[in-house]
């Protein structure tokens, strides 16, 4: 007879509320993609602040990279973390915030950048609904570890971020503070991806990578080095950016460098400890992320200290966005997707019938022809860059919406099985 | 020793797969101990590879709902345990082999 009570921990999300996020995030990939093919030709010249391209970034980085992040931290943080959702009803209406400020932020950024205000405010609003909502949600962690503090970080820089992007709303429209100006657009910038989404990547591959591998018997040591390391670049650069110090900024990339290098030896060390034979294709593109994200620092601490990084920081953030932050969500999503998928279907049918492994799940004969098309697409738009060609960008921002959108069929693929 | 309903039990559970690393309970060595302590129950003492697997609460279910199917089983009670943490020498032969493929 069988007693339909499962004896379980709880700590499982309801699988609508990060698909929310996850098939929203697709939508906002697409059109961002799109908008930059259309507004190549100022990209190229070197003109990154103009109200398409605002448009453009702010849908990819918010539409997509947030919203990605955000629902699958509502997934991994429950089972990383062993706590509960703290309200999964406010969760949904979190998406629902957010999810309208971004649409209306993007389509003010387009029209009328000088109205941004109030969708920014609606963006902030949604943001910050997420974050209480993950504060009382790790408030109830039993034991707080070194992920807590990566994850912790990562949540602190971007409530840091958006906080300094209505400053600069702000700022453009009455005029306040406009001397920092520069400074706070520096900061914002940097908060959002190497204080936010890097903190939180190394947050969730210490959980992940030893999961994807199979990893056992691995010191956790190096992780603290990591984040001091990592912290201290942050706040040199930022200091630098306020006073103009040169030094500043070249021991700021040095330190950034310094950490992102023990991160990336230290998941060497992890792998190397590993019981699975055979790594998946989408893992590995996560881990091919990670070789990008070395070579970008070391890239910027060389551009610092030849006093190039103010001319080269427009590619080497795109670099950063695309080759590290991307490509991790790209390889991560690629698991996390059909893992999702996978709870929701058969995660009541698993013991009581044959149910699919996780790999058949996902298209994993598109992966390659996927990875070769973002790689490819990428190196070209750094060259279109250099050379200033616009054939190369269209070839190449071609290729990245082909990635982006067969991307997105293999993502809604999956909702098939 | 293992008696033949513990047996049966343990055979059964190789039916319930670990969907990421696609291998069954039994020979990933998540199950310690098989035990009936009255007729028609069954307690079962397991583990997981890591603390905080995602797949936690369905992997504990199915284990639950696989004994349950079975006709001389009416209640199972599926325990989860960190101590003695799991390690790659708990699996069997035939694990090492597919995950390591020798």
């Amino acid at each position: 007879m069988i007693e339909m009570v499962q004896q379980s921990s709880g700590n499982e999300t309801n699988s609508k509320l990060p698909f929310s996020f996850i098939l929203f995030s697709m939508v906002a990939l697409i059109s961002s993609q799109v908008l930059i093919l259309l507004n190549g030709d100022m990209l190229i010249t070197g003109t990154f602040r103009l109200p398409a391209i605002w448009s453009a970034a702010h849908l990819f980085v918010l539409g997509w990279a947030l919203m990605v992040a955000m629902g699958a931290m509502y997934q991994l943080v429950p089972v990383a973390f062993l706590a509960t959702i703290w309200s999964e009803k406010f969760g949904f209406w979190q998406f629902a915030v957010t999810a309208l400020g971004i649409v209306t932020f993007a389509t003010a950024l387009y029209l009328r950048p000088q109205d941004a205000l109030i969708p920014g405010m609606i963006t902030l609003t949604g943001i910050l609904m997420f974050l209480v909502q993950m504060f009382m949600t790790l408030r109830s962690q039993a034991k707080p570890n070194i992920l807590t503090l990566f994850v912790g970080s990562a949540l602190f820089s971007l409530l840091l971020t958006i906080t300094l992007g209505i400053t600069l709303v702000i700022s453009m429209k009455t005029g306040f503070a406009s001397e920092y100006y520069q400074a706070f657009f520096k900061t914002h910038i940097l908060l959002g991806t190497v204080g936010w989404f890097s903190l939180l990547i190394f947050g969730f591959s210490y959980k992940m990578v030893p999961m994807f591998s199979l990893a056992h018997g691995f010191t956790m040591k190096p992780a603290v080095y990591v984040y001091i390391f990592y912290l201290t670049g942050v706040i040199l650069m930022v200091a630098s950016f306020f006073t103009g110090t040169h030094l500043l900024e070249i021991l700021g990339t040095f330190m950034l460098l310094a950490g992102f290098l023990t991160f990336t030896w230290h998941v060497k060390k992890m792998i190397d400890k590993r019981v699975k034979r055979k790594l998946d294709r989408p893992f590995m593109f996560a881990l091919f992320a990670i070789s990008c994200g070395a070579v970008i620092h070391l890239t910027a601490f060389i551009a610092s200290g030849l006093s190039l990084l103010s001319k080269t920081a427009g590619p080497i953030l795109f670099l950063y966005l695309i080759a590290w932050i991307a490509f991790s969500i790209i390889g991560y999503l690629y698991k996390i997707v059909p893992f999702l998928w996978w709870t929701h279907k058969y995660s009541k049918e698993i013991g009581k019938k044959q149910v699919p492994a996780l790999k058949d799940m996902m298209d994993e004969k598109l992966a390659i022809p996927l990875f070769i098309l973002f790689t490819v697409g990428t190196v070209l738009i750094i060259l279109s860059f250099f050379v200033q060609l616009m054939p190369i960008f269209y070839i190449a921002q071609c290729l990245i919406l082909l990635a982006v959108i067969l991307f997105s069929y293999v993502i809604a693929k999956v909702l098939t099985i | 020793m293992m008696t033949d309903l513990q047996n049966k039990i343990r055979e059964n559970l190789k039916t319930v797969y670990d969907p990421e690393l696609n291998i069954n309970v039994v020979d990933l060595g998540l199950i310690y101990d098989i035990d009936i302590p009255e007729p028609r129950t069954a307690k079962i003492l397991m583990t997981l590879t890591t603390p905080g697997c995602p797949l936690h609460d369905s992997i504990v279910s199915g284990i639950k709902y696989c004994v349950q199917g079975m006709e001389e089983i009416e209640h199972a009670d599926v325990q989860l345990t960190w101590e003695p943490a799991w390690t790659p020498d708990r699996m069997t032969a035939d694990g090492k082999k597919l995950l390591q493929g020798f």
